[in-house]
């Protein structure tokens, strides 16, 4: 019954290609509250996840160069399932199955309100995952400054710990900027899929929208679409930036 | 010269291997404090696989290394390395720091000093090997000598016993060569006890108290370096040093350098002779 009620709203292929029906822009501009909601809670998401795939991610890498015996297998085998597996199947597990308790509760951004437990899942599945590539970028990164600095490093009488700390990760932090760009552009567009636990971010909100005005869809998306090519744009940008601050003379270029 | 406790290095019987491949078969021998000796043999012969197992970059199988009586394998290794510094062919400086900053490093994390008089210290060092200008360039930014220079302050910095040389000349343009070796004499004429393999034939005649050949992980002949140069007792030691002699002579021909392995007239006047690399254009 519904289905009928709703087909003949719904726009024929044509009009939906063309995505300049100002009224459905206007849907959209009446609705940007709503939307940069949605986008405040994907920056917040893809920043907590970045952060936790940084924290595990760095150390992980370094475990992987100079681990080991049981805890290098370990983070190996833990880094090879986690890239292994779908991102809905890790959300599934933190969100669904987990063994910790999440926090429960609910917050409100700019008038949207999420679910914490939704929240803190998806911000430990994306930032694991995260974790288990950026590990990657990293023992590339360190496996790229020669033997001989550790060497200097040690020969000095630097611990192994010390050489590695300031002597191998400066110089492998700045060599892992351009792989960290890839890494945070796939964290921020697979925010997206938190769709799936319920978290209110900005494709789930887009969705919200053209549900609502089924004949603004292409609009609508659209919208979603440059607000993440504007973060992603911003973003590596800056990073380009921190890379050139950093750049050691001398070296040349990036 | 060799096995007694006054010894600051001594090698009693030294083997070491990488997997089936045996490096050192047996070495021995004593350095006291202020030696300077200069180690020579052909690629492979286990001249710096020796050098790495005085400060533990590598293990030995058998045998002992003490420095200054004790045992190098129950030292603590960094306590070991702090007193024993390296220069290394590839200079190894860290890329991200400038020469002060390579030279305050240890200085602050091993040795414990506040960065402010790390700092102090370190330019102290630099400008000992000539770079207190350079002080604030990096790596990238100076040529080979100025590298291996703020190298050797590098290893200065922490006040060894003993100073390592793994062909601190070898990967430096010819006429980078000189200022290396000039800073080298320097410090032998300051009485630092070096180890140094180096083909620099012209730095091991003059500044040499003791000449190595190696060759098979085995010393084949150890002596002053006249002797082994006039009238070498192994027939393997003469025809390797002809070699050498041979090379430095088609350099000579080519116009190229030379070192003065060559010109056996240059020993005997006692000159100090240290400036003479660097007066190459």
């Amino acid at each position: 019954m519904e289905s009928l009620v709703l087909s003949p709203a719904l726009p024929a292929v044509g009009e939906l290609l063309v995505p300049l029906q100002q009224s459905d822009w206007e849907f959209v501009w009446r609705n940007r509250e709503f939307l940069l909601a949605g986008t405040a809670i994907t920056v917040l998401l893809t920043l907590s996840s970045v952060a936790v795939g940084v924290l595990a991610g760095l150390p992980a890498g370094i475990v992987e160069v100079y681990g080991k015996g049981r805890l290098a297998d370990l983070v190996r085998n833990v880094g090879v399932l986690l890239r292994g597996t779908p991102i809905v199947v890790i959300f599934a597990f933190t969100f669904f199955v987990l063994p910790i308790p999440l926090p429960g509760g609910r917050v409100s951004v700019l008038g949207t309100e999420f679910g914490l437990d939704a929240f803190f899942a998806a911000t430990l599945g994306l930032g694991l995952r995260s974790a288990a590539y950026q590990a990657q970028i990293f023992r590339g990164a360190i496996q790229s400054v020669g033997e001989g600095q550790m060497e200097a490093a040690r020969s000095v009488g630097l611990s192994k710990l010390g050489a590695i700390r300031h002597v191998v990760v400066p110089q492998a932090l700045r060599r892992s900027i351009p792989g960290f760009q890839n890494e945070y552009t796939i964290v921020l567009k697979d925010t997206s899929v938190a769709f799936f636990i319920g978290l209110a971010e900005l494709l789930t909100t887009g969705f919200n929208l053209f549900v609502q005005e089924s004949t603004a869809v292409f609009e609508v998306i659209l919208a979603v679409s440059a607000v993440y090519f504007v973060l992603t744009f911003v973003t590596n940008r800056g990073l380009d930036a921190l890379g050139e601050r950093f750049t050691i003379p001398g070296e040349g270029s990036r | 010269m060799s096995g007694t406790d006054a010894d600051l290095l001594r090698f009693e019987d030294v083997h070491q291997s990488y997997g089936d491949e045996k490096v050192l078969r047996g070495i021995s021998f004593g350095m006291d404090r202020g030696d300077v000796e200069v180690v020579i043999g052909p690629s492979g012969s286990g001249k710096s696989t020796m050098l790495r197992c005085v400060n533990r970059l590598t293990e030995i199988d058998s045998g002992h290394i003490y420095i200054d009586g004790e045992d190098a394998a129950a030292m603590d290794e960094n306590d070991l390395r702090r007193r024993v510094g390296m220069v290394f062919q590839d200079f190894n400086l860290f890329a991200h720091r400038t020469a002060l900053g390579n030279v305050t490093l240890g200085l602050t994390e091993v040795r414990g000093m506040e960065k402010a008089a790390a700092r102090e210290d370190a330019m102290g060092h630099l400008e000992r090997v000539g770079l207190g200008d350079q002080a604030h360039s990096y790596p990238g930014e100076l040529s080979g000598g100025q590298k291996q220079r703020v190298g050797i302050a590098r290893a200065l910095a922490m006040d060894p016993e003993l100073m390592l040389f793994d062909e601190p000349t070898s990967a430096l343009d010819p006429e980078l060569i000189g200022e290396v070796l000039t800073v080298m004499r320097d410090l032998a004429a300051d009485g630092m006890t070096m180890l140094c393999v180096t083909h620099e034939m012209g730095f091991a005649r003059e500044v040499a108290s003791t000449l190595s050949f190696l060759d098979e992980g085995k010393v084949v002949e150890r002596g002053p370096p006249d002797q082994l140069f006039d009238a070498p007792e192994e027939a393997r030691t003469a025809q390797f040093l002809e070699r050498l002699t041979g090379l430095h002579d088609e350099d000579e021909r080519s116009g190229g350098p030379r070192t003065s392995s060559d010109g056996h007239g240059e020993s005997d006047g006692g000159e100090p002779s240290g400036t003479r690399r660097g007066e190459r254009p």
